[in-house]
């Protein structure tokens, strides 16, 4: 049996299980905590720390990004102090020095009422990607591998292997559909899906006539052996309503 | 041949011929990586070939080993001579026949080869009479340089494996008590209780297990643990069998960082006779314990330091650090428990073991017990390594050991710990080095290194050297650390070159802070250090450079104009020779002068000025 363990949260308590990370318990409890780097689809990697909470565990109060932070014992969690406050604001306002156009870090910037610093801290005017990894952790996931970090410290950028085409990609569009800033591009004509400098030809659903994957993509689901349909997952959805429904 | 009993060791240790052979006068020539720098190995191989040149035969005649470094770095190459035990410093292949001559042959010292104490003027014969080495207490660093690392036989002689012989004896728990009441903390910076640590891995139940030796020393001027893995790797190597047989871990691993190519080859040898003997393997000493270590080479990365990222790098990822709520003591290496500590907390340990915790409690001050090695460097008159108790005042291993500060320039300021550490001013010299009164004093005990800092050092600029030196090592993971790190670089930049903002110091102080209380790993959390320690004792400094863009200390171009001080300016010349612009004049033995126009403010002349009459001033501003 898992055991379960009551914690504080901005004075409501709320009780999860042990290892239940904290942001996870303060959404329990409809607390909203912002994040960047962290989606509920892969694992956390704690690297924008941006969902700084203040914790109060065994007589000692810390600062502890939320996405990690594990409960463990019994804890007090404060979510909107003015140390959690500040530290949420400058880990934005260094966010803007790096991408200032990022409408994600402006509409913070705006509900945080951070101010960002003047132009000598802006490298590069139109760089969207605010090195967060969520692009590598989803192809990891459900591509295939394609991204990674490459340079350090400040160069730290992401690429495909040696910043080609990416032979492996499959044009799934994960990477894209999970950036949270929308520095990944995609585009789409037709038929053609491009993406990372590559070109993909899209297949169309045998059932209601949309594109929904690439061939890639199905290829690499016939590998899983799973039972590769040319039906969209929407229409695959319906069918299976209907079976259900007419046992 | 295979030792498979403690009595077993013990035979052979007695069976062993004692140290050279035998041979009525023993040659030691230093092969730490800084004497063999400034020329050791030809000194021992013209040693070598003068005995030819003798008719005297090696291990007959005369021992001529080379051992690791000796510490005192500074005054290299250096030799001993036992049992005469005599010191000789600067010793070139030329000296030999000398050498020779006269002490070999004759049985006196040469008189110009030894050390000279700077304020009795008297020559020291033996190590014992240098003041660099009277105040410390070696205990790390007792076969440094005494023993020739390459052999196992020598390290075995000096009761090498006595401790891990004893540790057998003893259950698990009883060797982490030992460690725990001995009251060692960790030595690579962070002073965590070593056994506590030890504790925690020990009980938790798992199929493997590992100790680790954190082998990645980073910090600027730090070569504390590299002459350790050099010059008694086996110490080392002991340290962690111990360990092992503690925690219940079968497998041992150390880091070391690429630029240390000698510690990596002396303790691959010194392993692989280990082995030989039945130290390393499976049923260590009969007494059931399987242990065994490899060696893993880092790509010089200082992160590499910080644990989680050196467990990634021996997992064959990128250096970089994972979030750590959950102790590596639970999940380190390859998800298994994992006890790191750094290879001075290792060497530790079979003394601890073998004399006694209360022995070692002992020595040092309360809950800071035990000696630890610094290697002191900057503007120090004696360079070098330097192993005293914990509590020391740091005046006296900056003035009594370091000799002061050279040229006979003012103390300004002493770094502490690296990189991650701080800078403490004279007010701060009687604060004892350990671990809670250097915190306390705003530096940090870090690995060790010390570096001295003379009146002609910008603290600003110091700053700016180090941030330099993080931006360069950051590992891009988290945003506070890359993002902040490069603002405070461009901050700094500002400053010491007058181009600096209204506000930015202020601004500079903030970010700072921030990039402390929210970076993920422990080197992004002190990164910000030089900058907020520097502020701390010398904030006038920033405001200076600020304001009215001038640099105090004549370092940062263009922020100072010089002047020559007719009171004590001998006219010797020197400031004139050495400027590379002319823009210094004068006559022999009369008062030089400087043309504002033609001086680009190098700072060359400060530097050469041996009477001090090199004056910084305020520029004159024409508005």
């Amino acid at each position: 049996m898992t055991e379960m363990i009551e914690i504080t949260i901005d004075g409501k308590t709320v009780t999860v299980e042990k290892g239940t990370k904290i942001l996870a318990a303060a959404k329990e409890l409809g607390i909203e905590i912002p994040t960047l780097c962290y989606h509920e689809a892969l694992p956390p990697d704690g690297n924008c720390r941006l969902c700084q909470v203040e914790v109060e565990e065994r007589g000692k109060r810390k600062l502890a990004v939320a996405c990690m932070y594990p409960v463990r014992g019994p804890m007090e969690v404060f979510t909107d102090t003015d140390r959690v406050m500040d530290a949420r604001r400058s880990v934005i306002r260094l966010h803007l020095n790096r991408c200032p156009q990022a409408t994600i870090l402006q509409d913070l910037a705006r509900e945080y009422g951070v101010e960002p610093l003047d132009e000598r801290f802006v490298a590069e005017h139109d760089d969207l990607c605010i090195r967060c990894g969520r692009c590598v952790r989803a192809c990891a996931a459900l591509g295939n591998n394609c991204l990674s970090f490459a340079g350090r410290g400040w160069d730290r950028t992401i690429v495909p292997p040696f910043d080609e085409p990416p032979v492996g990609c499959l044009g799934c569009g994960a990477c894209a559909e999970v950036c949270p800033t929308g520095a990944i591009k995609v585009r789409e004509e037709g038929n053609i899906r491009e993406i990372w400098g590559r070109k993909f030809r899209l297949v169309r659903c045998s059932s209601c006539g949309e594109y929904f994957a690439t061939e890639e993509q199905l290829e690499k689901a016939d590998t899983y052996g799973a039972e590769v349909s040319e039906i969209c997952p929407r229409c695959r959805k319906r069918d299976e309503a209907k079976r259900i429904r007419n046992g | 041949m295979k030792l498979n009993s403690p009595q077993a060791l013990d035979e052979y240790r007695n069976s062993l011929p004692p140290i050279g052979g035998g041979a009525p006068v023993r040659i030691r020539v230093c092969a730490g990586t800084g004497c063999l720098a400034s020329g050791s190995q030809g000194v021992y191989d013209a040693f070598v070939a003068e005995a030819e040149r003798h008719g005297l035969k090696i291990g007959v005649d005369f021992a001529a080993g080379t051992t690791g470094c000796h510490g005192f770095c500074e005054n290299g190459p250096i030799v001993q001579i036992d049992p005469a035990n005599i010191f000789y410093q600067h010793v070139t292949p030329d000296d030999v026949p000398e050498i020779f001559e006269k002490t070999i042959v004759g049985g006196e010292a040469v008189q110009r080869l030894l050390y000279r104490d700077a304020v009795t003027k008297q020559r020291c014969q033996s190590e014992e009479e240098i003041p660099f080495y009277a105040h410390q207490q070696r205990i790390v660093l007792q076969r440094t340089g005494h023993i020739d690392p390459t052999d196992i036989n020598d390290y075995i002689r000096e009761d090498g494996y006595a401790g891990l012989a004893k540790a057998l004896t003893m259950k698990p728990k009883e060797v982490v008590d030992e460690v725990i009441a001995s009251g060692l903390r960790g030595r690579g910076g962070g002073g965590f209780p070593t056994g506590v640590k030890w504790e925690s891995a020990r009980i938790v139940e798992a199929e493997h297990k590992y100790v680790v030796a954190n082998g990645d020393e980073g910090d600027p001027g730090a070569f504390m643990n590299r002459s350790l893995m050099e010059g008694d790797p086996h110490s080392v190597i002991e340290g962690m069998i111990i360990g092992g047989w503690a925690v219940g871990a079968g497998s041992g691993q150390i880091y070391v960082r690429e630029e240390y190519p000698l510690a990596v080859s002396n303790l691959r040898r010194a392993i692989e006779e280990a082995r030989r003997l039945g130290l390393l393997g499976t049923d260590i000493l009969g007494s059931g314990h399987d242990f065994d270590i490899e060696i893993t080479r880092g790509g010089g990365a200082f992160v590499c330091g910080e644990s989680t990222a050196l467990m990634a790098s021996i997992e064959g990822m990128p250096g970089v650090p994972r979030v750590k709520y959950i102790r590596s003591t639970e999940k380190g290496l390859w998800d298994a428990p994992a006890v790191l500590n750094n290879v001075e907390t290792w060497s530790d340990i079979p003394r601890i073991i073998l004399d006694g915790a209360d022995w070692y409690a002992g020595i040092g001050t309360e809950n800071n017990s035990g000696t630890k090695v610094f290697s002191l460097v900057g503007k120090i008159k004696n360079s070098g390594l330097v192993e005293v108790p914990l509590g020391t005042p740091l005046r006296r291993i900056i003035f009594d050991i370091g000799g002061g500060v050279m040229n006979n320039r003012e103390f300004k300021a002493v770094q502490s710990g690296g990189p991650s550490g701080g800078c403490l001013p004279e007010s701060k010299l009687d604060t004892p080095v350990d671990f809670d009164h250097l915190k306390e004093a705003g530096a940090m005990m870090g690995s060790g290194g010390l570096i001295v800092m003379d009146d002609h050092t910008c603290m600003v600029n110091v700053a700016s050297y180090f941030i330099d030196f993080l931006v360069g090592e950051c590992c891009g993971k988290c945003t506070p650390c890359r993002e902040g790190l490069h603002a405070m670089q461009i901050l700094l930049r500002g400053l010491t070159s007058g181009t600096a903002k209204p506000g930015d110091v202020a601004l500079l102080k903030e970010i700072a802070e921030h990039v402390r209380d929210t970076s993920l790993c422990g080197l992004g959390q002190t990164s910000a250090n030089p900058v907020l320690s520097t502020m701390e004792f010398f904030m006038e400094e920033y405001e200076e450079h600020e304001r009215e863009g001038f640099c105090r200390a004549g370092v940062c171009s263009g922020l100072y104009a010089v002047a020559i001080n007719p009171e004590t300016c001998t006219g010797c010349g020197m400031c004139a020779r050495v400027c590379p612009a002319d823009a210094i004049t004068g006559e022999k033995k009369q008062v030089h002068v400087v043309d504002q126009e033609t001086c680009i403010t190098c700072g060359s002349c400060v530097d050469a000025c041996r009477f001090n009459a090199i004056l910084i001033q305020r520029r004159k501003t024409d508005d």
